[in-house]
Order: C-alpha cells, then structure tokens, then sequence
C-alpha cells in the first residue's frame, strides 16, 4: 500500500515542478515592464517561425542551415581526429614530434578561435564549418588515443600468436577494442560542435538558430530568443540520444556486458 | 643495468622529437609568412607576437588597455562567478542525490536547462540586466552552475550501496552516512563536475566579452578583428589557452591535495 502510494509520488513530483516553474515563469514575465515573455507567448512565437519566414527562412530552414555546418565538420573532425589519435597510440615516436603542437593549442577554447578564422576565411559558410571542426576535432583524437592505450595487450597478444598481420591488428582488434572510447569522444565533440556552431553563428552569419537569437537581441524580440533557446536546447538533447542509441548499435557487447 | 640504459636512451630520445615537434611547428609559422605563402594581414610570424605580447604589457593602443588589465577582468569576473557557482551547485546536487524528494523535483528542471549551450543565454540576459557586471557575472553563473548540480548528484547516487549498508549496520545514521559516506565518495565526480564548470565558465566569459564588453580578453581579440590585427588576436588566444590550462593544472593539484585517497589509482 505505502509502496504504491510512493510510486504514485513519482510520477506527480516531476510534472508538479515543472508546471510549478511554469507558473513562476508566467508570473514573472507577466508583470508589467517584464522584458521575458511568458511561455504562452514564447510558443505563439516558436509556431509563427515555424510558417513564416525570419530573415529568409523559416524555423526548419535556419535549423537545417546549422545542422548541415555541424555535420559537415563533423564528418572530417571524425575521419581526421580517429585517423590522429590511432596514429598517437600506434607510434610513439610520431606522437612525440606532433603531440607538443597539439597540447600547445588544446587549451585554446574553440570560441577564442572565431576573431582568426574569420580574418582566415571571410564571413561565408567556410569560418562556422572550421570552427565547428575545431570544437569537435580535439575530444575525438584524446579519446581514440587514450582508448587506445588502455586495450587490453591480452587482446593484441591473442591476435599476435594467431597471427594477424599489422592491418588486421588495427582493423579487427584494435579498432572494434577502441569503439565505446571513441564513441565516448564523439559525444563530447557533438555537443561542443552544436555550442560552437550557436556561438560562430551568433558572432557572424546571416542564418542559423545562433543568428536568430542574436537577431532577437538587435529588435528586443524576446520571445524569439527563448523559443530559440529552446529549439537549441531540444536539438542537442536528441543529438545526444541518436549517439546513444547508435552506441547500441555499433558496440553491443558494452551493453551485454552490464546485464 | 643494460635495460636501463636503453630505458634512459629511448627517454632522451622522446625529448628531442618533443622538441623538433615545436621547432618544427615554429619555423614553419615564421617561413610561412616571411616567405609569403600567407598575407601578413591574415597571419603575423611568432617573432610579431612575442614583440607584440611585450608591447603589450605596459600599452593601452590599439584596444584601451594594457594586456594585465584585460587579463584582470577577465579573470575576476570568471572566478568569482564560478566560486559562487560551486558554493551554491554541490550542495545543491549532494541535496538532490541524497533525499528522493529533491531529486524528483528538481530533476526534471535540471533536465530542461542543461542541453541549452551557456553561450545561448546571452541574448536574453544582456536584453533583461543590460551589459554591466552584473549581467556577464550572471551569465558565467548560468554556465558553471548546472555541471556543478549534475555531477554532485551522479557522484551521490553512484556510492557503492555496499558501503552505505556497512555503515547502516554499524549504526550510523542519515545524516551520518550522508556526510561520512555518500559526501567523500562522490568527491571524484565532483570535481569532474568543477573542473567542467570551470571551462565552461572560461569560455562562457570570453563569449560573451565577444559579444558585448567594453574590456577583457574576448573584447581584446574581437577588436583585433575588426582592426585586422592578427598579432592582437594571437595574443589574445595564447594568453585565454594559457590561462585555462593553468587553471586547470591548479584544480587538478587542488584534487590530489582533497582526495589524497585516490592518488593510489593513477
């Protein structure tokens, strides 16, 4: 009886909080010289977006124009950072003589970059794509790396004595052996890829959601920064859940391995 | 004995391709543009920024300060947000990780909140504080609260229920176990979680001094942009990736003085 009563408790306590926050936020934004929206207005906004062009694109134009710089970057942040990070762990000595210049520019924030990149590469789509590819690059190659260096040498070993030549060692041991670290890479680099991206677009572009925030900043449009910042929001949560899920796909035995 | 030498060699070996790595790195930076096969406009040699980073130190043109000063701000703004932030956010997350109740309620806001990128906040806060201290003290808080909350939270609810069972069978207390038990072993993720805030609220700074300042190390390098001083802006990364390194060369000293227990695993 107490047990089902606490259960109930669960499903309650969540949903009250946030209406609650919901309702704080009405009445906050409610009062008469309130800068913030309340939530209803902030959706009115959100749908008005979604039909009617802003800036010569709609809501799905503007997100698409952000994706497409992400996943573009993405694409060579992956094949450069797995390709680097396998060459750290496979040869030392080519470790020791690019490693310094890597950890010399690591600690730069990718944002601290974007005054550069666009002196380099002017205000087109090329500066948002480099930028992104600097955020997401540098988590993908310290994951492989390090993902590498903790296989197992039982696993190398095994290859070894059963005679797997160099490319098989890489491509059927040590690759599939690196894959939950590398995944685990990939997951930082996307999330600080989306942030990158909001931020490029927010300092110079004339689309994307970074610039529709900004561009609600220079009219004092409110509502269209906080539903932005919502849209932002729930497209990294379902960039993170598409990773998980593709986690399960490509590395089962990581899950098998828990039950 | 033979082992070792060889040991020793390989070392040494190690430290001169270390070093031919940045001998490397820096020739070709100061050919590439001596040589002109890049504009001096988009990219000045390291000799420029060495000059540029000395001239710096005690000159205020072209940017309206000297290099300490918007190192200053920057750095005051950044601690001070992220201190107030720690202070607040691991109790919080301890709180919540410990008692069901905070948890279930607060949860789901901490969920809201934390895909939405810190830099995103920044539109809304300038519009509603305007662009002062307050404002950009406020932003930073944003950004370094919710890892703080986070990970204090998972550290608390990843304590090994064997050593919660321990102390309940020698008696202790909620409280007691809370403090004696739960507290300590979340510790790692706790830092985990300040060492992201830290970095978050870095960068978060420098955003936003991007976007709207009168001073610091953001506004240094932005101007730099839009006088086309590369020199200006090189300087400026260098002194923002510096600094954070250091900040968290510092943290991570700061662990190991904490959590002494745990030197054992590395």
């Amino acid at each position: 009886m107490n047990n089902s009563k606490t259960k109930i408790w669960h499903y309650i306590l969540p949903v009250l909080s946030v209406l609650f926050m919901l309702g704080i936020w009405t009445v906050l934004a409610s009062s008469k010289n309130s800068l913030v929206p309340t939530p209803y207005e902030t959706a009115v906004r959100f749908w008005d977006i979604c039909i009617h062009p802003i800036s010569k694109a709609t809501l799905p134009g503007h997100l698409w124009a952000s994706l497409r710089r992400v996943l573009i970057a993405f694409a060579f942040a992956i094949v450069l950072g797995i390709s680097l990070g396998v060459a750290f762990g496979w040869n030392k000595y080519f470790r020791a003589v690019v490693n310094p210049v890597f950890e010399l520019l690591r600690p730069i924030p990718p944002i601290a970059w974007i005054p550069l990149v666009i002196l380099w590469c002017g205000i087109g789509e090329l500066p948002k794509v480099v930028i992104v590819f600097i955020g997401s690059f540098v988590p993908i190659v310290i994951n492989t790396y390090s993902g590498i260096k903790e296989i197992d040498p039982l696993l190398i070993n095994a290859g070894k004595i059963l005679g797997a030549n160099h490319r098989q060692l890489l491509w059927e041991i040590t690759l599939p052996a690196t894959m939950p670290a590398i995944l685990a890479g990939i997951r930082t680099a996307l999330s600080s890829g989306w942030m990158c991206v909001v931020a490029a677009e927010m300092i110079v572009a004339r689309q994307g959601v970074g610039h529709l925030i900004v561009q609600g900043q220079g009219s004092g449009d409110t509502a269209l920064i906080v539903a932005n910042m919502l849209v932002i929001g729930v497209v990294s949560m379902l960039l993170s859940t598409i990773l998980s899920k593709l986690e399960g796909v490509l590395c089962p035995w990581q899950f098998s391995n828990k039950k | 004995m033979e082992m070792k030498a060889k040991e020793k060699k390989k070392k040494a070996l190690i430290l001169g391709l270390n070093f031919l790595g940045l001998i490397i790195f820096f020739v070709l930076w100061e050919l590439s543009v001596k040589l002109g096969w890049v504009s001096s406009k988009t990219l000045v040699p390291p000799s420029t920024v060495v000059k540029t980073f000395i001239y710096k130190l005690n000159n205020t043109s072209p940017d309206g300060s000297t290099l300490p000063k918007h190192f200053w701000t920057s750095l005051k703004l950044a601690l001070s947000s992220f201190i107030v932030a720690v202070i607040i956010g691991v109790p919080l997350g301890w709180v919540m990780g410990y008692y069901k109740v905070a948890s279930l309620v607060l949860t789901p806001i901490f969920e809201i909140l934390r895909p939405i990128p810190p830099i995103a906040w920044i539109p809304i806060i300038i519009l509603t504080m305007g662009i002062g201290m307050p404002a950009k003290m406020f932003i930073i808080f944003v950004s370094a609260f919710v890892p703080c909350v986070i990970n204090s939270y998972l550290g608390i609810r990843l304590t090994d229920p064997v050593k919660i069972n321990v102390a309940k069978t020698f008696g202790a207390n909620d409280w007691k176990i809370f403090t004696t038990v739960c507290i300590p072993s979340s510790l790692h993720m706790v830092f985990t979680g300040i060492r992201l805030s830290l970095n978050n609220s870095w960068t978060t700074l420098v955003a936003a001094e991007m976007l709207a300042g009168t001073s610091g190390l953001g506004y240094m390098i932005q101007l730099g942009r839009t006088l086309i001083r590369p020199d200006i802006i090189i300087v400026g990364m260098i002194t923002i990736g510096m600094t954070g390194a250091l900040m968290n060369f510092l943290l991570s000293r700061l662990e190991k003085k904490i959590t002494p227990w745990r030197n054992g695993d590395e």
